[in-house]
């Protein structure tokens, strides 16, 4: 495990490196992604002035949530780069085979090669966010709402990473240089607003099928102290921890796929 | 020979499903629904022992076995059947602590991170197989001494020739100081140079840290220059396991007599010498060369036919180049007098 970290620190002190390097790029690409956050709360203020509430829920909750989701998401941002790629440049191009020749768990290499840094803006964003949605909500926020909104974003982070790996593992089994990411990702919006508004199998697929209400919704339900759905944000570790335990599974037989077909 | 061997391979195997893909557009759309798959036997009950310190060369036409040799030894692949041991490991039952012993080189692609520097890319490997820093150093400093490294360590690997990254791929692979190397190709596509460079390194490591090293080529000069012993692999069979000596003295059937004479005068007078066993064969400006069987005629006896007909400024007798022995394995003759 520490040795892990330490490798961990010392993959990213390198890729920043490299990102740095390339300054310019990096610069356009922060923009980039800063402009589309910021556009993004934009049409929630439009969205308000036309309705004054959605499902129950204020302007000021609704701004929360979407702060909130901002930040398991951000994190996820960071490491997700290579879940992507992973058919094209890992199994098709070979990469994979390096990966298996290093006295480190196959997925830490994965995961842990290349950083977007830049999506840290995300997590920066989202904590302005949910910060001035609490203070004119007028939220206590005492040691334990700040714990909890860590740890919440961490199980999150865990789910949106354990929902797109097992989207990846997929490679293993299916040359396939697109990925089968794109129409999951595109439902991640959907956990950016209150559940409360979508039809029940809207519910019922964003709660236990692929879980992104886990990530964004119930904890924040939970940190605004509202009413329903009170009691699902005990389940959010559980689901990240089952989620993951499931994802890993299946890379694991992927990997032992791999190595029976070298494909 | 010690008795027990670092390596071990009992009848290993590996077999792979592929499927025929169908042509065009119909047929990448039929492909969608129905393949006819085939069993492919890549590698086909293998067996051979390597000894600790031993430099073997593992050749074979393309496609014949070797690659997919190489990544069951390396704990890539999982054997479709047979028995390996290799240091004390069954490779891809306890990989993540038998790749601590081994160091591997692809020729065709390289394990170093593409946009970091060289040197960045040897520190991450220094942190990923737990080297202390003091044999980091020790071992930096010979590289850079044999390998000629300097120049290039702050270079990211993108940038580099194809022999520097070689270069840079094998001081890789030997940092943590593996007992066995696996090259798959090392020399392919370098300069004669470079692959000179290459082979001193794998000779200076060899002998220093007793390194037992396995090498892929299409290159039998790596295997003159390094190996003693020789095996030969083609559609997924051994055919050939022994030392590379006994294969030339066994298979080598014609030798070539490469002469000078004195001046045109007396080769004016070769035709005499010819007879249905032998034929003489202009090379250049006063050269000639004879290639005979020496089964048939010995190099002695040839030679004095030779001088007593002509007189002879320089003489030069030599074997018949490894790569068209190779060639007549491959072509499936020849092997059974080895063999038996």
């Amino acid at each position: 495990m520490k040795k892990h970290l330490q490798l961990l620190a010392a993959y990213a002190v390198q890729f920043i490196k490299v990102r740095f390097a390339y300054r310019a790029d990096f610069l356009i690409s922060t923009g980039a992604s800063v402009l589309a956050t910021v556009f993004a709360f934009g049409f929630l203020l439009v969205l308000f002035q036309k309705v004054p509430q959605l499902a129950g829920w204020k302007f000021e909750e609704v701004l929360f949530l979407y702060g909130f989701s901002l930040i398991p998401f951000g994190l996820f941002n960071v490491v997700s780069l290579n879940l992507y790629n992973f058919g094209n440049d890992f199994i098709i191009e070979g990469k994979f085979d390096r990966v298996l020749l290093r006295p480190v768990a196959s997925l830490h290499q994965v995961i842990f090669e290349v950083f977007r840094i830049e999506s840290l803006h995300e997590v920066v964003v989202g904590l302005l966010a949910v910060w001035l949605a609490s203070s004119r909500l007028r939220l206590a926020w005492g040691p334990l709402e700040f714990l909890l909104l860590a740890f919440f974003a961490l199980c999150g982070g865990i789910i949106y990473v354990s929902i797109f790996l097992m989207l990846t593992c997929v490679s293993f089994w299916v040359e396939d240089r697109v990925g089968v990411h794109p129409p999951v990702w595109n439902l991640i919006a959907f956990g950016r607003y209150p559940l409360s508004i979508y039809s029940g199998f809207v519910q019922f697929l964003l709660s236990w099928i692929i879980p992104f209400g886990f990530a964004t919704f119930y904890p924040s339900v939970r940190l605004l102290g509202r009413a329903e759905f009170r009691l699902y944000a005990w389940l959010v570790p559980v689901v990240a921890a089952a989620f993951f335990t499931l994802a890993l599974a299946l890379w694991n037989r992927g990997v032992r796929n791999y190595a029976s077909t070298g494909s | 020979m010690p008795a027990a061997p670092l390596i071990s391979v009992r009848d290993l195997s590996k077999h792979f499903r592929t499927f025929k893909r169908r042509e065009g557009v119909w047929g990448a759309i039929r492909n969608l629904v129905k393949r006819d798959y085939q069993s492919v036997h890549a590698v086909d009950r293998v067996t051979f022992d390597i000894q600790p310190g031993e430099m073997v060369g593992y050749i074979g036409p393309n496609g014949a076995g070797k690659s997919t040799t190489i990544k069951m030894l390396t704990g890539i692949l999982v054997p479709t059947a047979g028995e390996l041991l290799s240091n004390g490991f069954v490779p891809w039952k306890q990989r993540r602590q038998y790749v601590k012993s081994i160091g591997v080189v692809f020729g065709q692609r390289t394990q170093l991170w593409w946009d970091i520097a060289v040197v960045e890319s040897f520190k991450l490997l220094r942190k990923i197989y737990d080297v202390s820093q003091h044999d980091y150093d020790a071992r930096m400093e010979l590289f850079n001494h044999v390998l000629k490294l300097k120049d290039y360590l702050d270079t990211p690997v993108r940038k580099l020739s194809l022999g520097e990254r070689m270069r840079c791929d094998l001081a890789a692979a030997l940092l943590h100081n593996p007992p066995i190397l696996f090259l798959d190709e090392p020399t392919i596509g370098l300069d004669v140079v470079a692959k000179d460079h290459i082979r001193q390194f794998l000779k200076e490591i060899n002998q220093r840290y007793r390194t037992t090293v396995l090498l892929t080529t299409h290159d039998l000069d790596d295997i003159e220059e390094l190996c003693k012993r020789i095996m030969i692999i083609d559609h997924g069979r051994l055919l050939y396991d022994g030392p590379l000596a006994l294969l030339k003295q066994k298979l080598l059937r014609t030798k070539q007599v490469k002469f000078v004479v004195k001046d045109s005068e007396q080769a004016a007078r070769l035709p005499a010498l010819e007879n249905d066993g032998l034929k003489i064969e202009p090379v250049d400006h006063l050269t000639y060369r004879i290639v005979f069987d020496r089964t048939k005629i010995s190099v002695a006896d040839l030679l004095r036919q030779i001088l007593a007909e002509v007189e002879v400024r320089d003489l030069l007798i030599e074997d018949e180049p490894i790569e068209e022995i190779v060639k007549r394995i491959y072509a499936g003759e020849a092997l059974k007098e080895v063999t038996a």
